[in-house]
């Protein structure tokens, strides 16, 4: 930096491209403020899929989940990916392309989809009131290895948002990409519109 | 002035309607986002209070304006059915570079002044009613220019300001900029949060936002500050507690907060 004063819109770039956040200098505000945020993306993901913490790296040792976030985080970067609702699925992707695709459990996998429909459930605002989320196995030996994953927006005041998986009379088809999805306007499945790519 | 509680999801609302029945609180707030897809005359009827709408991810300086107006439909249909003291949303980045940011970012208030204020302007249209826009838990040294952007957007624009006690205390531990700044503007008020804050794991520490802690002694001096500068009866004031849900340690504080803005006048 080239001035004493510093605003929130210069760490902009700092704050999606964590690569670049020692050149604010450790022990600055600066510094803590990204330092900050970026421990806001670590808890999104092991606060709520706590079982990434519980892989060994793959040196053997257990993870801390920096093992899984910096690369990850590297790897989003270079892709400009959204960090929406496909944050957790992108996860999974990169996981699946790692050394860790040999510690993957399809629990894990699971917790992933879920987390990934939980959250389009409260971050979307458009009138759709349910997503549908399917995974290709990226091993190649069962394409319906991994069953479907619905999210449902809250129907009550009462309750908060649900998510369930789906066991349909008539299976759909794999999609073609690592996840496939869909939105709906209502709870009955009685139509299926096609597999969406995962977005960036 | 009014007290409120802010209501978020369906776990809370026995709490609440504790908190209504015991006369605690005099409205409840709605984190409207979380209840779109409800239909409107459930969410009027889900307690027995004045409601007021807080919307949190609108991101209307951001989202396209096809998605805008559609999302401004639905929330009209809302803001029908339950008559709400007061609609509030919030000026922040949240997407850079097309990318979603985890943590809201704050805004250049001098070089995003004519963008943000046209787009204020736009969405209370789309709306049908005044925008009470609060303020950011300033971090960085942007925050001294905040007290004089919301002065001037309310000119400009009509719009109101949801003055967040906390999120300016926030600020002045952050970059230093006092409340008193916000003098003028906490003038023109009607409408006010509060929450409890505190600080970030990483050194130098900063203050944050988190809605999980008592009022400090300085939210409460504010607080006084605030009073003093004379809001009208009918002024709202929301405590803010999203975690560390303790329904005894909230009444606390809803109890000073009644100390300080009593029923009727003056302590």
């Amino acid at each position: 930096m080239t001035t004493d004063r510093i605003i929130d819109t210069d760490l902009l770039d700092h704050l999606t491209v964590p690569a670049r956040h020692h050149e604010l200098g450790e022990g600055s505000r600066a510094w803590v403020r990204v330092d900050t945020s970026l421990r806001i993306y670590w808890h999104t993901l092991f606060d709520i899929c706590p079982g990434l913490l519980m892989l060994d790296a793959p040196d053997g040792r257990p993870s801390d989940g920096m093992s899984i976030f910096r690369p990850f985080m590297a790897f989003a970067a270079e892709r400009a990916l959204s960090f929406d609702w496909s944050y957790y699925l992108w996860v999974d992707v990169w996981l699946s392309a790692s050394p860790f695709r040999d510690r993957m459990t399809m629990d894990l996998r699971l917790t992933l989809m879920g987390a990934a429909a939980a959250r389009w459930a409260i971050t979307d605002r458009g009138p759709d009131v349910g997503i549908v989320l399917a995974a290709r196995d990226p091993y190649g030996a069962d394409p319906l290895a991994l069953p479907l994953v619905a999210g449902w927006k809250p129907a009550s005041m009462e309750t908060g948002r649900e998510i369930e998986t789906l066991d349909l009379d008539e299976p759909l088809p794999a999609p073609a990409t690592p996840f496939g999805w869909f939105t709906t306007r209502g709870r009955d499945l009685d139509s299926f519109p096609g597999w969406a790519d995962l977005p960036l | 002035m009014q007290i409120g509680f802010n209501f978020t999801l369906g776990e809370t609302a026995p709490m609440i309607r504790r908190l209504i029945a015991g006369g605690r609180i005099d409205y409840v707030e709605l984190l409207i986002d979380n209840f779109l897809a409800i239909p409107a005359t459930e969410i009027a009827r889900a307690f027995d209070a004045p409601v007021g709408l807080h919307i949190m991810f609108s991101k209307f300086i951001e989202r396209p304006e096809d998605e805008l107006q559609a999302l401004a439909g639905r929330l009209r249909a809302i803001i029908r059915a339950t008559r709400p003291l007061y609609v509030s949303d919030h000026i922040a980045r949240f997407t850079h570079q097309g990318r979603h940011l985890l943590h809201l970012a704050e805004i250049d208030y001098v070089a995003d002044f004519e963008q943000v204020a046209g787009r204020v302007a736009r969405w209370q249209e789309m709306l049908g009613c005044r925008i009470a826009f609060e303020n950011y838990p300033s971090i960085m040294d942007g925050g001294w220019d905040a007290p004089d952007f919301f002065r001037r957007l309310t000119a400009r624009t009509g719009c109101a300001v949801l003055f967040d006690v906390s999120n300016a205390i926030c600020a002045n531990h952050n970059c230093g900029c006092p409340i008193t700044d916000w003098a003028p503007v906490i003038r023109e008020a009607r409408h006010f949060h509060v929450a409890g804050y505190r600080p970030s794991i990483g050194q130098p520490a900063i203050t944050l936002d988190t809605h999980d802690q008592a009022l400090a002694d300085d939210t409460r001096a504010a607080l006084a500050t605030c009073r003093d500068l004379g809001p009208p009866p009918d002024a709202t004031i929301t405590y803010e507690r999203d975690d560390d849900i303790d329904e005894e340690r909230i009444a606390t504080d809803l109890d000073m907060l009644r100390a300080i803005f009593p029923r009727g006048g003056q302590p």
